[in-house]
Order: C-alpha cells, then structure tokens, then sequence
C-alpha cells in the first residue's frame, strides 16, 4: 500500500487566531450558529468572548452545553435535535476534545439523520455536514483536525471511533491564549496525549514521510516545553505546547494510532475516566511490546528523548522508553494501571473490548488478547 | 462494530470530506426540473388564456395594460399594448373613462360589468365588459382582470329579431284592422254608388246649379277617397301571413325591366334622373309572386327617385351569392340619405318622412312584409347625404333554370 493520503483542515494559528471564528463562520454563509462548548470554557469567559465574537459579526447562535467529558450517544441525538429545532447553518466548538467530538457527532446527525451507532466505523458517513468551525481549548486532544470521533455508547459501555475524512472540520482556529486559563493539571495530561498521539502515529505501519516529520517534530517540541510550561505556563511555552498537539494530531489524523489507544478507549469506556492520564501508564508498555517490530522507529524517538543515539537501535529505543518512564514519574501523575482501576478482574474483558478496537489495525505489531493482557500486567 | 475496518479504510483514499458540491447539482438539477414543469404549465395557461374568445386584460390599478391574451389581437391591430393606458388602448382617449367598471370593480373590490359600444378601427363593436379584482396584498386588489366579449354580432341579430317580432306583430294588427275596416268601406263604396245613380235621376229636379255641382263633386270626392282606402286596405292585407303554395318562378331581371316600364312616364318628369342597371344575366329564379315583387321593386325604385331632388343616378343590380344560394337586388340612389335613427323605423307602418300627403308609411311596411312572405330579407345601408341602398334578399330556387 504506497499510495498515501495527507489530509488537514485550513488553520489558523496564533494568540488573537480567536478573532477571525465569527469571520470564518461567516465565509461558509453562517447566519445562525451552533455553539457548542462546556461550563469550564463558560466560568473562564471563553464562550461569552465567542459570543461576542460572533456578534461582531451580526451572526445569531444557539448554544449548546448540555455534554459531559467523554461525550455520550444520546448527548448527540439532543444536540442534534437542537441544531435543527433552532435552524442552525454551521457547527462552532470551543473546548477539548469531549465538545468538539460531540460537535462533530452532532453535525454528522444533523445532516445525516440517524443514530451514532450507524456511523460507527470507517467512511460511513454518505452526506456533507455542515461546516464546522473548531477552536481547541486543550493542546492535545487534536479533535479539531482528526478524522476520527469518539463517542461513547452508554448502552454497550464502549466507545464508538467513527472515521470519516468528512469529519475533518473545516477550519481549526487555534489561539494558545485560550489555553491560559487552564489548571497545570489539564496542561499535563493534554501534553501527555499528545505525545502519545505523535509516538504511535510515528510508528504506524501506515506512517509516511509526511506524516512522520510531524509526529518527531511533536514529540521533540512536547519533551523540551512541557517541563518549561509546568514552571512557567506563559504563551509563550502553551504556543510550543499548542504546536506540538496540532502537528501531533495532522499526523495522527492521517496514520490513526495504534495499541495503547485500542486500551486507552477500551478503560475510558469502562472508567470514564481521563483520556490523558492513562497514557503514562500504557505507552511506555506498549512501545517495548511494539520495538520487535520498528526497532529503527523506536529508536528515533529514543533519539528525540535522549537526545543521542547509542549502539544499536534497539539500546536508543529502550533507553529512551526509560527516559520516558522517568519523564512521566517527574510529571507528578499516576504511572501505574493499579493506580487507575483498583480491580484485576477486569483487565481480561476490557483487553478483548480493545482487540476491536479500530486504532489496534495500525499497531506496528500484531498483538493478541493474551499480548494486551501481559502489557496491562506489567503496567500493573 | 458493524463492519471492522480496514487499513484501506483509515487511509481513505476514495474518501474525501464531502462537500456540497453533489447536493448543489441534484438541487440544480431539481431546480431546473422544476423551471420546465413551470414553464410548461405557464404555457398551458398561457394556451388556455389565448384560447379564449374573449379579449382578457390584466390591468394595473394605475389604468395600465400588463398583458393581454391572443384575442386582443384579432380585434384590435398593432403591437403588445403592456404598459399602456388601457382607456388610450380601449378607446383612443387621453384620460380615464367616466364610466370605467375597472374603476368601480376597484372601488367595491368586487366584479363589476359593464356594455359599451366602442369604435374600433372606424367600426362600431359592442363590447360586455367584466373587471374583477384579484391579486389581494392587504385586502387590496393588486390588478384588475378585464374581460371584453365582443356582442356586436348577438346584439345585431337580437335587434333584427326584436325587429322582426315587432313587424310581425304590427303586421298582424294591421292586417286585422284592415279586414275589419274592409267591410264598411266596402259598403260606403257601394251606398256613394248607389247615391251617383239616384243623383243622375234626381239632376234635372234640381234648380240650383251650383247646389248639383256641389253634390256631383262631393259624391265623387268620397269615391275617390274610398278608392284609396281600398287601396291601403289592399296593401295591408298582404301583411297577414300566407302559404308558398300559389308562388310560382319569377326571373328577377324581368321584374325590373316591368317596373321600368311602369315608371317609364314619370321618369320624363326628372330629366335630371339616370338609372343604371348592373344585371347579372345568369341570375337563378327565384319563388314568388310576380305582382308582388313587382310591386316592391316598384317601391324601392319609386322612394330612390323621391330621395333624389334633382340630379341623380339610380343603379339597379341583382347579384347571386351562391355561398348563400340567396339572390338579391339592389336599389342604390345618390339622394338625401336617411338619418341613422330614422334607419329602424323605416319599415314600420305608418312612418314616412315623406311630406303631408305624399306619402301614407306603407310602402316600405309592405315590402318589409312581402319579402318577409317570401322567406327573404330586405336590408338598407344609407350615409346621409350621400344616397342609401336598399338590398333585397330571397332564396334561389333550385337548380332548375337561370333566366336567359
């Protein structure tokens, strides 16, 4: 399979990008805009300036905030409702990844009918949705310029991957300053999703050039500012941080990810618990399972991370994992499964819910239940 | 998962982000299904308004023609009238009518009817008008629909019906009175006879001169005028109505070479006076009584020579329009005409325009009558001043022989 796609929003990117939102919604003939967002974004005036925003711009919204973080089917089908209820033309979200995939789901509802679980899958959507303007508020979740949404279905307990080129948003609005107002807490785990988007979209086994300069980039620009944003979380670092999540998820929009996501999906579905903070736990495990196949690929990162090569690839690749190990510890989040899910019995199903899971198919190496069942012990 | 995917599906590469370039075309092309059906079905509209033998109008409430049907066409010449005021279109005015019933359907905001006669093209058309209102915005009519059926040709044949009801009528009364009158006319006739014959006896008895003179010349004055009433009488009796039976073929032609003879003398009278004569020599017979066509033809030829004072010319014509399988003869002068409201009394009984004492109004009544008898018709045409033409119409007989 040689022949590669690359496919991104238009971006814009930069402290005061902010501004243009109403403009951009205004060029694909908004003149009633579907808002979504969360009451963190509202409690840090992040929406009220939106709103503003929009009204600059003589446009009318309806807003919709009724989401929870791992956005939920029946949240969809309501907002949904909603956007045609309120004859709505383009689809706004300000947050992280939780409103933009719920943005998502919902503009693909509104312009397909349906529930989310026909979706479910790759390239099922048959219909154009409406625009859809994004504005991340986290860098990390990478939702505003993925081709994927998760959705999470209440019934089953699962988290749905819909993967569908007509869910790359039309304009990704990416200002750092919204990520200002963040906790430190938030910051970190963005970070760390990040970083986990750019190492297994580096090693997917349908990485390309293209994609691969971004996912080293990402991971190099992660490693030397998140420490920095810790210390001083001033624009000019959460920029650096803004950055790497946005190269990050162009290459990982593309060569989608790979087993610590298939897990990652698999706890958040059972958990609810956040996205972010399971990866320290999971991707150093998953990249030792993983080096057997791309020892070379993994030794690049442990370049990036050590910021040396050593003998072999396989010795640049292990040492760099226990940088990373190391990194993580330093990070101040929990670096243990055990710490995660206090209940052994559970592993085994929630490693077969993660065999099917879509981001397994480009694991650089195939891996069984009984691989994913050993990983989860060592990282127990 | 309904269907797991695949590496090829992540990669997507026959999947783009779909835009609404399709959903414009399908829309496109709906649209443009859509325009046709419209436009087909305001051609068929279009065909039924133009099928309508009546001139439609929809006019603006400002007086001006948007469009008009087909029909406006065949009675009125010239180009498409939109945007003109329709009283300058309609009537060759500068301004409104005073009765308008576009004006009044607009001021009610209901229908409104109205007749007229109105000179189209130099020729009189009578026209029933009906406005109605349509196209509301707040209640207001919009525009006006306006309706003109042209009548001319019912109201021409309504009035030679009423007329003819009327003729019949009179004709009957007259009849009947004659009959009536008939009998002691008769009897006076007979007594002043009887007077005459007793006088002879009495003359030399009488020593007065003078006295017997006087008796000669009343008994004589009451014959005379006996005689003419008697005449009359004759005249009106012919008004009742009667069978083909005794009709038998007259030629035409040799009808007016006998009037001619007849009037032989008195055309030395009016050495001012020419008759022209157009025979058509193949003319077919028609049926008839010889006398009586005669004595129309008589008629006609006698008032043309009155109409004309001095100098003159009278032309007699007969014509055969064998699409009418009908006959006619023509009796055209140069003379005083006869004015348009004296045009329908014409053939009344007892209306001259003649002078006190030369003529008594029967004339034209009778021939009205007699022609009437004959299944045919008697018309005029007259522009005063300028001479009148009388035209008798009668049935061909069949194709059994042409005069010679």
């Amino acid at each position: 399979m040689d022949v590669r796609k690359f496919a991104v929003p238009e971006i814009l990117f930069g402290a005061g990008s902010l501004e243009y939102a109403g403009l951009c919604a205004r060029r694909f003939g908004a003149e009633k805009v579907f808002l979504v967002s969360d009451t963190g974004l509202e409690q840090a005036g992040w929406v009220g300036q939106v709103l503003e925003i929009l009204k600059a711009q003589d446009l009318d919204w309806h807003y919709f905030n009724e989401i929870t973080s791992n956005p939920r089917d029946f949240q969809i089908v309501e907002g949904a409702r909603r956007y045609l209820e309120a004859g709505c033309d383009v689809v706004m979200a300000i947050g992280g990844g939780s409103p933009m995939d719920a943005a998502k789901g919902i503009a693909m509802l509104a312009s397909s009918g349906g529930r989310v679980q026909d979706y479910e899958g790759a390239n099922r959507i048959q219909r154009p949705l409406p625009p859809m303007v994004f504005i991340p508020s986290n860098a990390g979740s990478g939702a505003d310029i993925s081709q994927f949404a998760i959705i999470t279905d209440v019934e089953r307990q699962v988290k749905m991957s819909i993967i569908s080129r007509t869910l790359v948003p039309n304009i990704s609005v990416i200002d750092p300053r919204v990520l200002t107002t963040k906790p430190a807490d938030l910051i970190v785990s963005s970070a760390i999703d990040a970083l986990s988007h750019a190492i297994e979209s580096y090693v997917s086994n349908i990485a390309s050039t293209l994609t691969e300069i971004h996912s080293l980039k990402a991971v190099d620009l992660i490693m030397t500012w998140l420490p920095c944003a810790i210390e001083q979380p001033g624009l000019e670092n959460l920029e650096k941080l803004s950055t790497a999540s946005t190269l990050a998820a162009m290459a990982f929009s593309n060569t989608s990810l790979g087993m610590d996501h298939a897990l990652a999906h698999s706890l958040g579905g059972k958990l609810d618990i956040a996205h972010g903070l399971i990866h320290p736990v999971l991707l150093p495990p998953v990249m030792r399972f993983n080096m057997a196949a791309c020892p070379a690929k993994m030794a690049d990162i442990g370049q990036i991370v050590l910021g040396k090569r050593l003998d072999t690839h396989e010795a640049t690749a292990l040492a760099g994992i226990e940088k990373l190990e190391a990194f993580f510890a330093g990070l101040n989040v929990s670096t243990r499964l055990g710490q995660i899910i206090g209940d052994k019995q559970s592993l085994e199903k929630l490693c077969r819910m993660a065999a099917r899971d879509v981001c397994l198919l480009t694991n650089p190496r195939d891996a069984t239940v009984a691989d994913m069942l050993n990983i989860c012990k060592e990282a127990w | 998962m309904p269907n797991k995917p695949s590496l090829e599906d992540i990669v997507g590469i026959g999947h783009s982000k779909l835009g609404f370039f399709k959903e414009l075309q399908h829309k496109i092309e709906e649209l443009n299904r859509s325009n046709m059906e419209l436009m087909r079905q305001r051609k068929h509209v279009q065909a039924i308004v133009d099928g309508i033998a009546d001139i439609v109008a929809v006019i603006s409430t400002d007086y001006r023609i948007r469009s008009v049907n087909h029909s406006y066409y065949d009675i009125y010449s010239g180009d498409n009238p939109a945007g003109r005021h329709c009283y300058a279109v309609f009537r060759g005015r500068n301004r409104p009518c005073e009765q308008c019933a576009l004006k009044d359907a607009l001021e009610a905001n209901a229908v409104r009817r109205q007749s007229a006669i109105v000179s189209v093209n130099g020729e009189n058309r009578h026209f029933e008008i009906t406005a109605s209102p349509f196209g509301q915005t707040d209640g207001l009519p919009g525009e006006i629909i306006v309706v003109k059926r042209d009548v001319t040709r019912e109201k021409e044949l309504r009035a030679k019906y009423y007329h003819a009801e009327k003729m019949a009528t009179i004709g009957l009364l007259a009849a009947g009175v004659a009959h009536e009158i008939n009998n002691p006319l008769t009897a006076i006739q007979g007594f002043t006879d009887g007077l005459r014959r007793r006088m002879e006896k009495l003359a030399p008895h009488i020593p007065d001169e003078t006295v017997k003179a006087d008796f000669n010349e009343y008994l004589a004055i009451i014959r005379d005028e006996c005689r003419r009433c008697s005449d009359i009488v004759r005249s009106l009796l012919t008004f009742s109505p009667r069978s083909s039976a005794e009709f038998s073929r007259v030629a035409l032609n040799r009808v007016i070479d006998n009037v001619l003879r007849i009037i032989q003398n008195r055309l030395k009278q009016q050495p001012g006076l020419r008759i022209d004569l157009a025979l058509d020599e193949n003319l077919p017979m028609v049926n008839g009584l010889p006398e009586e066509l005669t004595q129309v033809i008589l008629n006609l030829v006698l008032n043309a020579m009155d109409a004309i004072a001095d100098q003159g010319t009278i032309t007699l014509r007969t014509v055969f329009t064998p699409e009418k399988n009908s006959v006619s003869v023509e009796v055209a002068d140069t003379g005083c005409g006869i004015a348009p409201e004296k045009r329908s009394k014409l053939f009344e009984p007892f209306y001259t325009t003649k002078p006190v004492g030369k003529g008594t109004g029967i004339g034209l009544s009778t021939c009205y009558h007699i022609i009437g008898a004959h299944g045919g018709e008697i018309a005029v045409e007259s522009t005063p001043g300028a001479g009148s033409v009388f035209r008798v119409s009668l049935p061909a007989a069949e194709e059994s022989a042409r005069e010679s």
